[in-house]
C-alpha cells in the first residue's frame, strides 16, 4: 500500500519512512496508526521509568543515562529475547548426554505422570453440600423440604456402622417428615442376623440449643428387628440430626460410596 | 622479505591435507585482562610488520592456533565483546574504501577461472570491514561505505544487508542478533588451491593490513584440490546466511535406509476380492512382491532396529500394518507419462484464518489449525467421527468381543468434524499420529499439546518452548514427536515424558519446519539462516548441514526410501539434496511464490510441491536419478554436477485463488491437496 499521504501529520510520515527503511513496502494503511500507537505507549513508558530513576538519583533533570536505564529494565522485563547461542549448546550438550529413556512394554496409553496431564477432572459436585445448606436453614425455621435420595444397590464402605454389613448393601433415604420440621435421615439396612445396632453408628444427636433457636423436639427412633430370616424387614435408624457435620459424616460417606477414598472432600471436617 | 610470509608459514608448514586454513588466534579462557593485553600487543607487532617477535610471544605466551571451526566456536557475552574489542584499530577508514576497491579491481584482472571463486569472498569482507568502521565510530565514513557498495553484493544477500544497515552506531551492535551470528562464527567460503594461492600472494604483495586481519579472523576458506568452480556451481550452494557449508560438516556416516520390518504372518487367505479368486492358493507362499523384497535383505544402510528405542508392534499395529499392504499392492504407478490425479480439498469461509493443514496417513482424516488458536479435524471418507463412550458405559460392553474397538465408540456422537479448543495462541501445525489415535499441535503461545482422537479432548500440555513453535511432528512408529521453535533450538519429546530428551541446538535463527526421517533415526529441521540440518537422535549431533537456499525454508520432505531430501521456501526454489553426501542433487525452478508444502510419492518417482503462487507443480524425481553422475568425486565441490534442467517439471496446475498449505500422497498414489480459499471482496464484480 502506498506511503502516507502528504497531508497526514509528521509523525506519521516519520513512521511510513521508518517501514520503508526497514523494507516493509507493502503494509495496510491501519499498519501505521497501530505502530504510532505502540510507539507513544512505549516512548511514555519509558520516559516515566527514567523520571523515577532521575528522582532516585537526586538529579535535577532526565539525562542519557536514565533513558538508558529505563529501556534496559523495560527490555528484560516485555521483551525477551530467545537465550544466547552458546547457553543453548550447553544445555542441549547436557541434555544430550543421557540415554536415551526406554518404552514400557504392554503399556495403552503411554503418558507423563497425572500431575502434568489435563486430565483430572476440574469439577466437583457439591449435592450434598445442598442438603446441608438446607438442613441449616430448617434449623432457623426455614419450612420444611423434602428430600430423597435414594440409593439403592450400592455397596457401603466397609467402615460404615461398624462394618459387617451383609450383602446387597444398606439403602440410605433422607425422608423429611412432615410436621416434624426437620429431615430425618433414614438408613435402611438388609438384616444381617447381627446386633449391628448395639453400636450405634457414630452420629450422636444433642440437643444444641444454641444452634437451633426454635428446640424442636428430636427423636432418635430405632427401630432393631432382630428377626433372623433373610427376608426380614429392614433396620431402620431414625433420627433429627442437629449439626450439620453428622448430616455430612452419613451423607458423604453413603452418597458416594464409589468416590476414592483419597479424594478428601474438604467439607468434611472429620 | 621473509618476515611478510609468516603468517603463512604455518599454512604452507602443515601436512599436504586437502583442507586448510588460514591460522586463527584461539586464546584460552585464563585470565580476560592479561589476554586482552597480550591480544593488544600482538596487534601492535601485527601492525608494525614485527612479525618475528609477534611468532615468539605467541610461542611464549602459549597462545595456540587452533583450526576451530564456525559451528562450533562458542562464546559468551565476554568473548563476543572481546571479538568486538578485537576490532579496534587506529587505521583510517577513509583507507578502508581503498582497499575495498583495491581488492575489487584486483580480482577483476583475474583469469576468468579464478574470478567468480574470489568475488565470494568481497561480501564477507565488505560486512565486517563495515562493522569495524561503525565499532570504531566512523559513522559518517561506514555509512558512506556502505551506500556505495551493498548494491552491487549478490541479490541474495540484500536482505541481511537491510538488516545490517540500522546497525550505524557501536551501541546497536550489541543488540543485534545478525550481528553476533557474524562476530561468533566464521564465514565459510570453499575454494580451490589455485584462486587461493592467488589470494595469497595478492595480499602478501600489498601488505593490507586490516585486510589480512579481516581475512584471518572472519573467513574460514576450505581450500580443496582441484578445477575451480563455475559461478552456476556457486551459487547453488551459497546465500546461507554464513556462507556455505564445509566439507567436514557433511563427513558423519548417516544410516540414511529404512528399518527392517518385522515379518508379519499375512493372513491374505481372508483376502475378500472375488477377481483374484483364482489367486488365492497362489498367496499363501511369500508373496515375491519389490515392497517385501526390499525389507527383507539386511540393507547396510539402515539402522539397527533398536538404535533408538521404539515402541513395540501391538496387534492394531499388525493389523493396520496389513491394511496398508494390501492398499499398497493396487498403488498406481505414477511418472512423467502418467501424472497422479489430483483432488483438491478447499478450505472455504475460514474466517478465522486457516494456519496449517494435514492430512493423516491413510488419507481418512485432515486437521486444519487455525489462528483463532482451534484445531478443527474433518473426516474426508464416509465414517463420521465417534468420541469414545463415557466411563461408565464402557464398564458394560464386552472386552474380549472382536468387534470391541467399534463398540468403544459412542454412535450418539457422530459428527463430521470434531472441534478441539485449548492453545491461546494461533496454532501454527498441527499433525497425526500414524495410528490415528494422537493429534499433536503448537502454537504461538509456546506450548505443545497432545489431543486424544478417541476421547476428542486435550490430554498432555508440554512446555518447554518459551517462545512460539513454528512446527511439530510425530515420529513415523509414534511415541516421539519434535518440535521446533523462535528459541532457535528442536526439542524431542516422548508421549510420557513432561520434559523433552533432547534438545538440538545449532542454527542461528529461528527454525520453520522439521521433519522425521523414514526409520525415525535422524530429523531435519529447516530455518530462517537458510540452512538445513539434519541430526541424530541418539545423540544430538548435527550429522549433515545442507546450503544453497536463498531464503528462508518453509518447507522439507523425506523421500520414502530414506535416501533424499527435498525443500523448499521463501525463494521458491525445490531443492534435492543427496543425503549420503551432504551434496545438492538438482535444483527446480518454477514457483514464483514461497512455498509451502512438498510431497514425494508413494514410490518416490514425482515430488510435488505447492504454495502461495496458488498452483501444484509437479517434478520428475526419476529423472534426477538417471542423470546422476554416480563416478564424480563428491569430495571435490567442482566436480559434483547440479541438475538443473527445465526438463524436470511434469507439469503444473493453478488454483483459482488458494495457495496449497497441504500436499499428500493416499497409499494408492492418488495425490490430494488441500489449502484454505482466499477470496477477497475485491475480486467480486458487483463493487462500485
Amino acid at each position: 500500500m502506498a506511503s502516507p499521504v502528504k497531508s497526514s501529520p509528521r509523525d506519521a510520515q516519520v513512521m511510513g519512512a521508518i517501514l520503508k527503511e526497514m523494507g516493509v513496502t507493502e503494509y495496510e494503511p491501519r499498519v501505521v496508526n497501530v505502530m504510532l500507537e505502540f510507539v507513544y505507549r512505549y516512548v511514555t513508558d519509558v520516559l516515566e521509568d527514567a523520571k523515577v530513576y532521575c528522582n532516585h538519583a537526586n538529579k535535577k533533570s532526565l539525562d542519557a543515562e536514565d533513558i538508558k536505564l529505563a529501556v534496559q529494565c523495560r527490555m528484560d522485563h516485555s521483551f525477551t529475547s530467545p537465550p544466547p547461542r552458546d547457553l543453548l549448546m550447553e544445555i542441549s550438550k547436557h541434555k544430550n548426554s543421557q540415554v536415551m529413556p526406554l518404552i514400557k512394554p504392554y503399556t495403552g496409553l503411554r503418558l507423563p505422570p497425572d500431575r502434568y496431564c489435563l486430565s483430572a477432572p476440574n469439577y466437583r459436585m457439591s449435592s450434598h453440600k445442598a442438603v446441608k445448606k438446607h438442613q441449616a436453614r430448617i434449623q432457623i425455621g426455614l419450612p420444611q423440604f423434602q428430600q430423597r435420595i435414594n440409593l439403592s444397590q450400592m455397596s457401603m464402605t466397609p467402615g460404615f456402622l461398624a462394618g459387617k454389613l451383609g450383602a446387597g448393601g444398606p439403602h440410605l433415604t433422607v425422608v423429611s417428615k412432615p410436621g416434624m420440621g426437620v429431615p430425618a435421615v433414614t438408613i435402611v439396612t438388609k438384616p444381617s442376623g447381627q446386633q449391628t445396632m448395639t453400636a450405634k453408628p457414630a452420629i450422636r444427636i444433642s440437643t444444641g440449643t444454641s444452634l437451633n433457636s426454635l428446640n424442636q423436639n428430636r427423636t432418635f427412633h430405632q427401630v432393631v428387628s432382630t428377626s433372623s430370616s433373610h427376608a426380614g424387614p429392614q433396620h431402620t435408624i431414625q433420627f433429627q440430626p442437629l449439626q450439620s457435620t453428622t448430616t455430612s459424616l452419613i451423607t458423604n460417606q453413603s452418597m458416594n460410596p464409589l468416590k476414592r477414598k483419597m479424594e478428601d472432600d474438604y467439607d468434611n471436617p472429620s | 622479505m621473509a618476515g611478510n610470509e609468516v603468517p603463512f608459514s604455518d599454512s604452507l608448514k602443515t601436512q599436504a591435507n586437502m583442507q586448510q586454513s588460514l591460522p586463527f588466534q584461539n586464546v584460552p579462557k585464563a585470565d580476560v585482562s592479561d589476554k586482552q593485553t597480550l591480544l593488544a600487543v600482538l596487534q601492535f607487532l601485527k601492525k608494525n610488520n614485527l612479525k618475528g617477535t609477534e611468532e615468539l610471544l605467541k610461542r611464549e605466551a602459549s597462545i595456540k592456533d587452533d583450526d576451530v571451526r564456525p559451528q562450533t566456536s562458542s562464546q559468551s557475552e565476554t568473548d563476543v565483546s572481546h571479538a568486538l574489542a578485537a576490532y579496534k584499530s587506529a587505521d583510517d577508514p577513509s583507507l578502508f574504501t581503498d582497499y575495498y576497491t583495491d581488492l575489487k579491481t584486483f580480482i577483476e584482472s583475474c583469469l576468468d577461472a579464478h574470478k567468480v571463486e574470489l568475488s565470494v569472498i568481497l561480501y564477507p569482507v565488505f560486512i565486517h570491514m563495515y562493522l569495524e568502521m561503525v565499532y570504531n565510530e566512523h559513522e559518517s565514513y561506514a555509512i558512506l561505505f556502505f551506500r556505495r557498495f551493498s548494491k552491487e553484493q549478490e541479490d541474495f544477500y540484500q536482505e541481511d544487508l537491510q538488516k545490517l544497515a540500522t546497525v550505524t552506531k557501536k551501541e546497536h551492535m550489541k543488540g543485534n542478533e545478525l550481528m553476533e551470528s557474524f562476530k561468533a562464527s566464521k564465514f565459510v567460503i570453499k575454494m580451490s588451491r589455485d584462486s587461493y594461492n592467488h589470494l595469497k600472494r595478492y595480499l602478501q604483495e600489498n601488505k593490507m593490513k586490516p585486510l589480512l586481519n579481516i581475512i584471518q579472523e572472519h573467513l574460514f576458506i576450505d581450500v580443496f584440490d582441484g578445477v575451480p568452480r563455475t559461478k552456476q556451481q556457486i551459487d547453488a550452494t551459497s546465500g546461507a546466511l554464513l556462507g556455505e557449508s564445509e566439507r567436514d560438516a557433511n563427513k558423519v556416516k548417516v544410516f540414511y535406509g529404512l528399518l527392517k520390518e518385522p515379518d508379519i504372518n499375512m493372513p491374505l487367505e481372508e483376502e475378500d476380492e472375488p477377481p483374484e479368486g483364482e489367486d488365492k492358493p497362489k498367496k499363501k507362499k511369500p508373496k515375491k512382491d519389490p515392497l517385501m523384497m526390499k525389507k527383507s535383505k539386511n540393507d547396510p544402510h539402515a539402522p539397527a532396529f533398536n538404535r533408538i528405542p521404539l515402541p513395540e508392534m501391538k496387534d492394531q499395529d499388525k493389523m493396520e500394518k496389513i491394511t496398508a499392504y494390501r492398499e499398497a499392492l493396487k498403488r498406481v504407478k505414477v511418472g512423467r507419462d502418467n501424472p497422479p490425479t489430483i483432488c483438491f480439498y478447499t478450505v472455504l469461509n475460514s474466517y478465522q484464518g486457516v494456519t496449517s493443514i494435514d492430512m493423516s496417513e491413510d488419507s481418512s482424516l485432515l486437521c486444519a489449525g487455525f489462528a483463532d488458536s482451534t484445531i478443527r479435524v474433518f473426516t474426508t471418507s464416509s465414517h463420521k467421527l465417534r468420541s469414545m463412550k463415557t466411563a461408565a458405559e464402557l464398564d458394560n460392553i464386552d472386552r474380549d468381543a472382536d468387534d470391541v474397538l467399534e463398540r468403544m465408540m459412542d454412535d450418539r456422537s457422530a459428527t463430521d468434524s470434531k472441534l478441539l479448543t485449548g492453545h491461546s495462541g494461533p496454532v501454527y501445525a498441527a499433525r497425526f499420529s500414524r495410528d490415528r489415535k494422537y493429534l499433536v499441535s503448537c502454537s504461538e503461545d509456546g506450548t505443545v499439546r497432545l489431543w486424544s482422537l478417541l476421547t476428542w479432548t486435550n490430554l498432555v500440555c508440554y512446555k518447554g518452548h518459551n517462545h512460539p513453535v513454528w512446527d511439530v511432528e510425530f515420529s513415523p512408529y509414534g511415541h516421539y514427536f519434535v518440535s521446533v521453535g523462535h528459541d532457535r533450538t528442536a526439542r524431542l519429546w516422548a508421549t510420557d515424558h513432561h520434559v523433552p530428551i533432547r534438545i538440538f541446538s545449532g542454527h542461528l535463527s529461528d527454525m520453520d519446519c522439521v521433519k522425521f526421517h523414514p526409520n525415525s533415526n535422524y530429523i531435519a529441521t529447516g530455518s530462517n539462516d537458510r540452512f538445513i540440518r539434519l541430526w541424530d537422535i541418539l545423540n544430538g549431533n548435527c550429522v549433515r548441514l545442507f546450503s544453497g537456499h536463498k531464503g528462508s525454508v518453509q518447507a522439507l520432505c523425506f523421500s520414502p526410501d530414506g535416501r533424499f531430501l527435498a525443500s523448499s521456501g521463501v525463494d521458491s526454489v525445490v531443492l534435492l539434496w543427496d543425503i549420503a553426501t551432504g551434496g545438492l542433487m538438482a535444483q527446480m525452478k518454477g514457483h514464483t511464490d514461497t512455498v509451502y508444502s512438498l510431497c514425494f510419492s508413494r514410490d518416490g518417482g514425482v515430488l510435488a510441491s505447492g504454495g502461495l503462487d496458488n498452483s501444484v507443480k509437479l517434478w520428475d524425481v526419476i529423472k534426477v536419478l538417471q542423470e546422476v553422475d554416480t563416478d564424480a568425486d563428491t569430495s571435490i565441490p567442482s566436480s559434483v554436477h547440479v541438475n538443473d534442467s527445465t526438463g524436470l517439471l511434469i507439469g503444473s496446475w493453478a488454483t483459482k485463488a488458494t495457495p496449497v498449505l497441504c500436499i499428500h500422497f493416499t497409499r494408492k498414489n492418488l495425490m490430494i491437496a488441500s489449502g484454505p480459499a482466499a477470496l477477497t471482496e475485491e475480486k467480486s464484480p458487483h463493487k462500485t
